[in-house]
């Protein structure tokens, strides 16, 4: 039982990541149809502008917002810089694009500061545990998980209840109606964009938090898992880049626990990717449909 | 209507060699200054070659996305240095390797000729999956499978040493087998696109819906052309192992998955030509940089990396197709070398079974689309099919050609029940169709439209006389325009095309969709002469929907009128045009 | 209000359009009629900035608004309620009046919302259904309702009774005289076409993207060969 709830709440810590990375994936595939590959980079923006400002002793506070902010200016920019040109070209294109980013991004790290990792202090209370009864929980899953269900919530408002969202929403299903409406195209997508860089600011203060380095590859490790939740919860499907999200984070959690002892942890991956390449294979689409009928 | 098959083989053998001749002279030229670091690129060259032309194979010729191929590259890889290591350098790497293969030991031929096989076994299984799905599922199916392979390889200790790779694989001495199996590598791309599976994987790249409906089966050409792409990609694992003498997971990671991805579409994924193009710019691209961020120059670390994402962006910003976009040796080649073969003597085959749809009934969620509705075309017969705007003229022709399914009713080619069939099987039974947006293969010539056609009809529609390409565009007035690529004709011959490429699979009847939708009054009278004399050229009987009421006039036998789902009115055109009924169905009643 | 003069729209290797030429002045119903495929959707969207010209201008009040894109035409008061309605399924019915109201300062839109609410007593009645829940004559009020979100001067109507049984044909045709009766300018592109020249002030035949007769309504309605102009016999 203990381990259940321990797994549990491991899980989830994880899986909130990955759904919040993974919804803003979704989002930026509901109003432009491209999978971006380039949106886990802006975990690696947030985590050098956290390291750059750390040698000058600021407060943990501060960084989380600078985290936050740098990733919601990055992500208009790389729209407006590359994404935008390449709007109505094919899927193909436009994730090559995202690709190429993503290549660029990681040599630009390089270049710019080092290709080595550079750590920075973290907050001091990260690796604490609270134990009830006898179960022990790491603070950083409560904290990850507390902070995911109010960014969804938050979420949720905003795209029910503000104009903003509604416009993002309705250009998601079907964009020339949105435009007809008079919602402007270039705003609604960069909105959209900005609001992504926003989701994924949130995951990057939770991944920089529990383990405060700032390397080029960083993204590319949460990247590939980002972008599977969100194509298996069904792209453009809120509710399913976040279950995506947490369903996958329960899964390798879950998979680590139950493999027999002695199994190399990297080989739950394996396993992982295998249950999504059957996933594929049965339903191609994902697990939410979001229906597009093509006209003969 | 092709050439015999040694001939696409001299070809396809031609275009090999004029590009390996030319890699060559350039290596020699390039090595002759310059000591063995050269040499060392040209080896690099050489294994990029092969990898980017294995991917080449399958990207280029399905548009399917893959990630994964580098993982069979990986498994060839270890399996040839599983068997090529000599047993006692082995026995100490690898002390517990099961299923007795410590005692295994093979020249490098044997062991080579195991690597591409092994590939292959695991690539058949991934295969399927990978055609059956299609799109952006296959590409992270092939994805996950890069993953689970990198995973194994650095978890399966006693098979693999895990992630610090094998070592001691003997060394090819010198570059000749290098360069054979480029060559090799470079002739199978080129031959598979002249083969009739490269064509039927081509035409599945260009229209999902369009291929079917010539009866090509998108599973059964996904496959094959997976297959050979596998096999090259096998031997390039195999001969990297054995050039650089050692294999770890390094070499196959999502890095390099992504390399050998760029370098096949900066040139053009298409082609071969723009393969090779593409390796060699950024083989010798990601050199030239590495050595200007030297220390000693601009300093600058990873140069070669920004190189590499800058060419990708700025290539998928202007030129998205590729350097290249379509050019193409072997296409010039064939151009070149073409011999015009009249068919001679071809008789039109008579036909006995006519296509009758009978009670149809089309729901799409609470929407009756078709209510009863059904018509019978004789064999030889043109049929008219006409209704305003939503009354389920093209529903109806989806639900004979097999794209929707009705809920109840029949459709029967002679005593043959198409009700319950795929649109491949459909086309095969002898059904060929136009659609309303007009599918062609777009990146395909005239010719090539067409003689995919042809081919399919060889294939599925045996007992039925040769057909007559040249014929069939002459028909169509396309003759000068034959080598033109399909997106660049105007408007109207565009439909003219789309009508000859259905007529080449040779079919009992032509369903045929708007076929003057947008054509001005001359161009609708010219339609009436194509679709008689091709009709008549390969003895089909036509059904027809189109909005031209005097095209409809002109070419009609019989017309059926249609309107919200049922059949109001039928008789010959005159009949019909006088039928106040039909007056009314197009344009209401008034107040 | 609009003046449309030798418009040429191209889609890829087709031309859509021939130089086509119209005028609906103030207060007007102008019925635009004929065959499928005659360009007649292509013109409203070409009119209401969603495809872009090749050729010729579209005026309204006198401001050339060739070329601009849709939310420019809204703002210029246009707005286009389009073939099928387009309504978001995903949105609640509020929220795709809200959604159409985004020109609009904020007591404006809602003040329309309110209008709106009055004048489809069955939209009020479905205010918080998603839209997809709608039938067919719902989802048609919706559409319109929405256009009126802006307030436009100039109403665009594609094939408004497309798919709505006889009943809502009648509502439909109603509510064009009402919107008449507000003083606003519509140009309705129908399928019933003898129906909608018979309510029109005046009438275009447009068959494959040309202009093959005009008139005053009532007397295109009446023209025994008004059937061969459609479906285009030749004489």
């Amino acid at each position: 039982m203990t381990t259940l709830l321990q797994n549990l709440v491991d899980g989830l810590g994880r899986g909130s990541t990955y759904a919040l990375l993974a919804l803003g994936i979704s989002l930026i595939f509901g109003v432009m149809h491209l999978v971006n590959f380039a949106h886990a980079e802006l975990i690696t923006v947030g985590a050098y502008v956290a390291y750059g400002l750390s040698t000058r002793d600021v407060n943990w506070w501060v960084l989380v917002v600078a985290i936050v902010v740098s990733s919601v200016a990055a992500s208009i920019a790389i729209e407006r810089v590359a994404f935008r040109w390449v709007r109505d070209a094919s899927p193909f294109t436009m994730l090559l694009t995202s690709f190429a980013i993503e290549r660029l991004s990681h040599a630009l790290w390089q270049v710019l500061v080092s290709p080595k990792k550079k750590s920075f202090p973290g907050p001091g209370w990260a690796f604490d545990t609270w134990t009830i009864g006898s179960v022990r929980f790491e603070i950083m899953d409560l904290l990850t998980i507390a902070v995911t269900v109010g960014v969804l919530v938050l979420t949720a408002l905003v795209f029910r209840r503000t104009l903003f969202g509604i416009a993002v929403r309705g250009a998601a299903e079907d964009f020339d109606a949105a435009r007809l409406m008079g919602v402007r195209a270039n705003r609604v997508i960069a909105g959209a964009f900005a609001y992504a860089g926003f989701l994924a600011g949130v995951a990057a203060v939770m991944i920089l938090m529990r383990s405060p380095t700032a390397e080029p590859t960083l993204g590319a490790d949460w990247l590939l898992k980002a972008v599977v939740a969100a194509i298996i919860g069904g792209l453009g499907s809120f509710s399913g880049a976040v279950i995506g999200g947490l369903a996958l984070g329960l899964a390798e959690v879950f998979l680590r626990s139950y493999l027999p002892d002695g199994t190399p942890q990297r080989l739950t991956d394996a396993f992982v990717f295998s249950l999504i390449a059957l996933l594929f294979i049965v339903r191609p689409a994902g697990l939410f449909r979001v229906a597009t009928a093509e006209r003969v | 209507m092709t050439d015999p098959w040694w001939v696409r083989v001299a070809r396809s053998a031609t275009a090999t060699a004029m590009m390996s001749i030319a890699l060559f002279v350039l290596a020699i030229v390039y090595t002759s200054t310059g000591g063995s670091a050269r040499e060392l690129l040209i080896k690099e060259l050489l294994i990029n070659l092969m990898l980017v032309l294995g991917l080449q194979v399958f990207m280029g010729n399905t548009g399917i996305l893959s990630f994964g191929h580098l993982a069979f590259a990986q498994v060839a890889a270890y399996a040839v240095a599983i068997c090529a290591i000599p047993i006692a350098t082995k026995s100490q790497q690898l002390p517990d390797l099961p299923f007795g293969l410590g005692d295994v030991h093979l020249g490098s031929l044997t062991a080579t000729l195991v690597g591409v096989l092994v590939a292959l076994a695991l690539g058949a299984i991934v295969g399927i999956a990978v055609a059956r799905t299609g799109g952006l599922a296959a590409a992270m199916i092939t994805l996950a499978v890069l993953f689970v392979v990198d995973q194994v390889v650095k978890n399966w200790q006693e098979l693999t040493k895990g992630a610090g790779g094998l070592s001691g694989v003997p060394i090819l001495k010198g570059t000749l087998w290098l360069w054979l199996a480029a060559v090799l590598a470079m002739f199978v791309a080129h031959w598979f696109g002249e083969t009739r599976a490269g064509r039927f994987a081509v035409a599945t790249r260009e229209d999902e819906i369009a291929a079917p409906s010539l009866g090509i089966g998108m599973f059964g050409a996904r496959l094959t052309a997976w297959t050979v792409s596998i096999a090259v990609i096998g031997l390039a694992g195999s001969l990297r192992v054995q050039t650089i003498g050692s294999t770890n997971p390094r070499q196959y990671t999502l890095d390099a998955a992504v390399l050998v991805l760029a370098m096949l579409v900066v040139g053009g994924m298409r082609t071969v030509t723009g393969a090779v193009v593409g390796t060699v710019v950024i083989t010798v691209g990601n050199e030239t940089f590495r050595q200007l961020g030297d220390p000693q120059r601009l300093d600058i670390e990873r140069f070669p990396d920004l190189f590499l994402g800058a060419a990708l962006l700025l290539v998928m910003l202007l030129r998205p197709g590729g350097l290249l976009g379509d050019i193409e040796l072997a296409r010039w080649l064939r151009r070149v070398t073409r011999r015009s073969r009249p068919v001679t003597g071809r008789v039109a085959p008579e036909r006995s079974a006519p296509l009758v749809a009978d009670d149809i009934e089309v729901r799409f969620g609470g929407f009756t689309a078709l209510d009863g509705a059904g018509l019978r075309v004789q064999p030889g017969e043109v049929v008219g099919l006409i209704g305003p705007n939503g009354a389920g003229k093209t529903t109806l022709f989806n639900v004979v050609t097999g794209l929707v399914e009705s809920r109840s009713g029949v459709v029967r080619l002679g005593d043959h029940d198409l009700s319950r069939s795929r649109p491949h099987d459909v086309a095969r039974a002898g059904l060929a169709r136009t659609f309303q947006n007009l599918r062609l293969f777009a990146n395909l010539s005239v010719r090539e439209n067409v003689t995919i056609a042809a081919l399919a009809a060889g294939r599925y529609r045996r007992g039925e006389p040769p057909v007559d390409v040249d014929g069939l565009i002459a028909a169509a007035g396309l003759t000068e325009l034959s080598d033109r690529q399909a997106r660049t004709l105007d408007y109207g011959n565009q439909r003219r095309l789309e009508l000859a490429r259905a007529a080449a699979l040779s079919p009992e009847f032509l369903l045929l969709d708007e076929p003057t939708s947008g054509m001005s009054d001359d161009e609708s009278a010219a339609m009436v002469v194509q679709v008689r004399t091709t009709a008549a050229s390969v003895g089909a009987g036509v059904l027809v929907i189109d909005h031209d009421l005097a095209f409809i006039t002109r070419i009609s036998d019989h017309v059926v009128v249609l309107s919200e789902g049922v059949v109001i009115a039928e008789g010959t055109p005159d009949e019909v045009r006088r039928s106040p009924a039909v007056a009314t169905a197009y344009l209401g009643s008034g107040a | 209000m609009l003046e449309v003069d030798g418009l040429t729209t191209r889609y890829g290797a087709i031309t859509a359009l021939h130089a086509v030429s119209l005028r609906v002045d103030v207060g007007e119903i102008v019925a635009l009629v004929g065959p499928n495929g005659a360009g007649k959707t292509t013109l409203l969207n070409t009119v209401a900035g969603l495809l872009r010209p090749a050729g010729g201008t579209v005026r309204l009040d006198g401001d050339d608004v060739t070329g601009r894109d849709p939310a420019a035409l809204v703002r210029a008061g246009a707005a286009l309620v389009p073939e099928r309605r387009r309504i978001f399924r995903d949105l609640t019915v509020e929220e795709n009046l809200r959604l159409a109201g985004i020109t609009a300062s904020k007591p404006d839109r809602r003040r329309r919302l309110d209008e709106v609410r009055d004048l489809f007593g069955v939209l009020a009645q479905r205010w918080s259904t998603s839209a997809g829940y709608l039938s067919g004559g719902e989802a048609q009020q919706l559409a319109v309702a929405r256009a009126l979100m802006s307030d436009p001067r100039l109403l665009l109507l594609d094939e408004p009774t497309l798919g709505l049984a006889p009943t809502l044909v009648d509502m439909i045709f109603d509510l064009l005289e009402q919107l008449r009766a507000q003083g606003r300018t519509v140009l309705v592109v129908e399928q019933s076409a003898r129906r909608a020249l018979q309510l029109a002030d005046r009438g275009y035949v447009l068959r494959t993207g040309r202009v093959v007769a005009e008139g005053a309504g009532a007397d295109l309605a009446e023209r025994a060969d008004l059937f061969a102009a459609f479906v285009g016999i030749g004489e």
